[in-house]
């Protein structure tokens, strides 16, 4: 079953001819009805002028036959009167006495002398009165008046068949004439609004096809001729390359956002880098003072080899963040703890008390992959440090119940303000100001199929990140 | 005259046109010879006056001759009556006047009251006035001064005879016709019926081709007309008489009469007529009245001719 559109859902290219269309068809049958009803004015005038002429002529003629119920000269009146009529029109005259009994009729055997004329006098209308009923024979009476008197009453029946068919075939003219005229020019009020209206079909067009890029509409097909419209289309290709230039700024802002966060640890961690400097050249220093104490060198030695090791991880874990080729990785156990390496230091900085619970199993882990889940960890967690005071506390919490791996970020401090709300729980336009980072945790959780659910309670903000099970996502 | 005039003045203004009538066949089939026979008529006409202006004066007495006519018989066709004024006004040297009347009764009136000279009348009124009454001739139609009435239905009726038609409505032509009335009131009068009785109405048409009319429209179930009108319309209007189908035809009966009154039948104007009329087969204008009354002739009779008709009259006077 082919599902017929609704009117108003029908594009407006459509729709405009259509009503176009509908309006001619309204004004030929308004102008056929009009035409109709003039012709059956005229019909039905030109039928009383016959009937009333006809029976004045005949009550001229009939009053002394009549008065004298002379059967035959009234049948010899009655039947050269419709040899004159050619039969045509008058099918049937009955001359009735005063009791309404047939005196004659121009046909004796419809109606035989001395029987009642009531029944041809059923339906029967004064000449003035006559009017097209759509029956083909018609009746009219009149009372035959003699010397100012009524001596008896004229029937006669009018045979209007060829009216009728006079009206038909007009009818039938009119109907195929404005159909024809109407269906061309409703044809052609189609092409011109349609031509008219190609501008807008090819801006719908553009906007519809466009899955969320808008196209610009080429400066040929632009109407100069129509200013109005020409504006319209110009303003949506401004439009275009606005939305163009957002998204290429908003994909920019994103790629740099990874940086960021890591810039934001910079000093943190240059810290942490030049903490075991100072203890690794002391044991260079004391290596070279006490080259011939083996039990010291060996000792100093054993201090560099952990220095070493703790700038290596650091290293490690700054390169693994900004890795791309890490991005189909599974996610380990390990990723948290490059996570608390990098965001150790900064929690040091900031005297937090950071509360770090990882509950969920390498099994559990390895159904996410490790590069977008580091990501939205660490956004969280430095929005976290950012967010508790100095002094406060930070805790991260993973753990996998059912089918899906939870990451709660948890805070001390302010709650989160309404812009930052909004841009980590909708995907509305980002407000002003600020930064992208939680509009990115928005959409990287987004695009793993996931969900992030916001509660505070306590004194604490809980930013809980939720990701379905690996063949759930479209990693 | 005046009532004559107002009843044709009346049929015109009903039909708009002039009526059609027993010979206006006849008249049509050849329209070249009328026009014709008005343009010599008119030449005749002033020839004459040119020419015998003094004779002519001399000879007459100043009025016309005034012939009676009756539609019963003979419907008023121009061209008939045309003829037959030209022919009997050569033949008879003075101008004629043709009266024509509704019924014989009017006819019969004028002549016996001697406002017209001379009549074509029915053998019925004639033996009704048969002793104020001469005869002038009879018409000779197919050999012989002889005619029947016919007893006609319509074409679809199954009446075989005139019982088969009691209870019916009848129409007949006039009361003092032979053909008309007389043969079918005498020959319910030998059943001992009376026409009035017999019949559920009977009406006077005035006229045979009225009484086929009648029939043929349905007015009545049957009637009674000339037979030699019938006939005659039969090859002038076939489909008239086509819807009319011929029941009873009488026995032949004597032809309707010229006559003209016994106590006039010395004066010069009737002999003259009675010359013209006997001899309108021996002139041109003569031939071509009777050939439009599909006639062979005008013959002089005797009275006797009339018995048949005498005995029908004593049938309805018995019944």
């Amino acid at each position: 079953m082919i599902a017929v559109p609704r009117f108003r859902d029908l594009p407006v290219t459509v729709r405009v001819p259509l009503i176009t269309a509908a309006l001619m068809i309204v004004l030929a049958v308004v102008a056929s009805q009009s035409v109709l009803g003039a012709l059956g004015r005229v019909q039905d005038a030109r039928l009383s002028e016959t009937a009333r002429l006809h029976v004045q002529g005949l009550s001229v003629a009939l009053g002394p036959s009549v008065l004298r119920q002379d059967v035959w000269e009234v049948y010899d009146i009655l039947d050269r009167a419709r040899l004159a009529s050619d039969g045509q029109r008058l099918l049937l005259t009955v001359v009735a006495d005063e009791r309404g009994r047939v005196l004659a009729a121009t046909d004796p055997r419809r109606a035989p002398v001395g029987h009642t004329a009531a029944a041809f006098e059923t339906a029967a209308v004064a000449p003035e009165a006559l009017r097209m009923t759509g029956d083909p024979v018609l009746r009219v009476t009149s009372p035959l008046q003699y010397q100012g008197r009524t001596i008896g009453a004229i029937v006669t029946e009018l045979d209007v068949t060829d009216l009728l068919a006079e009206r038909r075939q007009v009818t039938l003219w009119l109907l195929a004439g404005n159909a024809l005229a109407t269906g061309l020019l409703a044809f052609g009020g189609w092409l011109a609004v349609a031509r008219i209206l190609r501008p807008v079909g090819a801006l719908v067009q553009a906007m519809d096809t466009s899955g969320g890029a808008p196209r610009p509409i080429p400066q040929a097909a632009i109407p100069h001729g129509d200013p109005g419209l020409a504006r319209l289309i110009e303003t949506y290709n401004q439009m275009t390359t606005a939305v163009e230039e957002r998204a290429e700024a908003e994909r920019r802002l994103a790629d740099r956002e990874r940086f960021v966060s890591l810039g934001r640890l910079s000093s943190s961690l240059a810290h942490e880098v030049n903490n075991p400097l100072g203890g690794l050249l002391n044991a260079a220093d004391t290596i070279r003072t006490y080259a011939d104490r083996p039990e010291v060198v060996r000792q100093s030695a054993e201090l560099m080899q952990r220095g070493l090791a703790h700038l290596r991880d650091v290293t490690r874990a700054i390169l693994d963040q900004n890795r791309l080729d890490r991005a189909g990785q599974p996610l380990r156990p390990e990723d948290f703890e490059d996570l608390r390496l990098l965001f150790e230091p900064e929690a040091q900085s900031r005297k937090l008390a950071l509360a770090w619970e990882v509950q969920a199993g390498a099994a559990a882990l390895a159904s996410q992959p490790a590069a977008p889940v580091r990501q939205v960890t660490l956004n969280l967690l430095l929005n976290a440090g950012a967010a508790a005071a100095q002094g406060g506390q930070v805790g991260l919490g993973v753990s996998n119940g059912g089918d899906r791996l939870s990451i709660a970020v948890s805070n001390t401090g302010a709650p989160m303000t309404e812009s930052d709300l909004a841009r980590l729980m909708a995907s509305g336009p980002l407000p002003p100001g600020g930064g992208v980072g939680l509009r990115l945790v928005h959409d990287i959780v987004a695009g793993l199929g996931g969900s992030l659910h916001h509660d505070r309670a306590e004194g604490r903000t809980v930013i809980r990140v939720d990701l379905p099970a690996a063949g759930q996502t479209h990693a | 005259m005046t009532s004559w005039t107002a009843f044709e003045l009346r049929f015109d203004g009903i039909s708009g046109k002039g009526q059609s009538c027993l010979w206006q066949g006849g008249w049509r089939a050849q329209p070249r010879g009328h026009g014709e026979q008005v343009q010599t008529r008119r030449s005749a006409i002033l020839t004459g006056a040119a020419f015998c202006a003094a004779p002519m004066v001399a000879a007459q007495t100043g009025a016309p001759f005034r012939f009676a006519l009756t539609p019963v018989f003979l419907d008023n066709d121009a061209a008939v009556i045309f003829a037959l004024r030209q022919a009997l006004g050569e033949a008879m040297g003075r101008e004629i006047e043709l009266v024509q009347r509704r019924t014989y009764q009017e006819i019969t009136g004028a002549l016996l009251d001697g406002s017209v000279d001379a009549a074509w009348t029915c053998g019925y009124p004639y033996l009704q006035h048969r002793e104020k009454l001469s005869l002038l001739g009879v018409p000779v139609w197919r050999g012989a001064p002889l005619y029947r009435s016919y007893l006609i239905v319509a074409a679809d009726d199954k009446a075989s005879n005139l019982a088969d038609l009691q209870g019916g409505a009848h129409a007949f032509s006039d009361p003092d016709s032979n053909s008309g009335y007389l043969v079918t009131a005498s020959d319910l009068a030998r059943t001992g019926a009376t026409p009035e009785g017999f019949f559920s109405r009977s009406i006077f048409t005035y006229g045979h081709r009225n009484v086929v009319r009648a029939v043929a429209g349905g007015l009545t179930r049957s009637g009674s007309v000339d037979g030699y009108v019938w006939e005659v319309l039969d090859s002038v209007e076939p489909e008239l008489t086509a819807q009319t189908r011929v029941v009873a035809r009488s026995e032949e009966l004597g032809f309707p009469p010229f006559v003209a009154r016994s106590d006039r039948m010395a004066e010069d104007g009737v002999t003259a007529c009675m010359a013209a009329l006997q001899g309108l087969d021996q002139v041109d204008k003569g031939r071509e009245v009777l050939r439009l009354l599909f006639l062979d002739a005008v013959a002089a009779a005797e009275p006797a001719l009339f018995d048949g008709i005498a005995a029908r009259m004593a049938a309805l006077a018995g019944g």
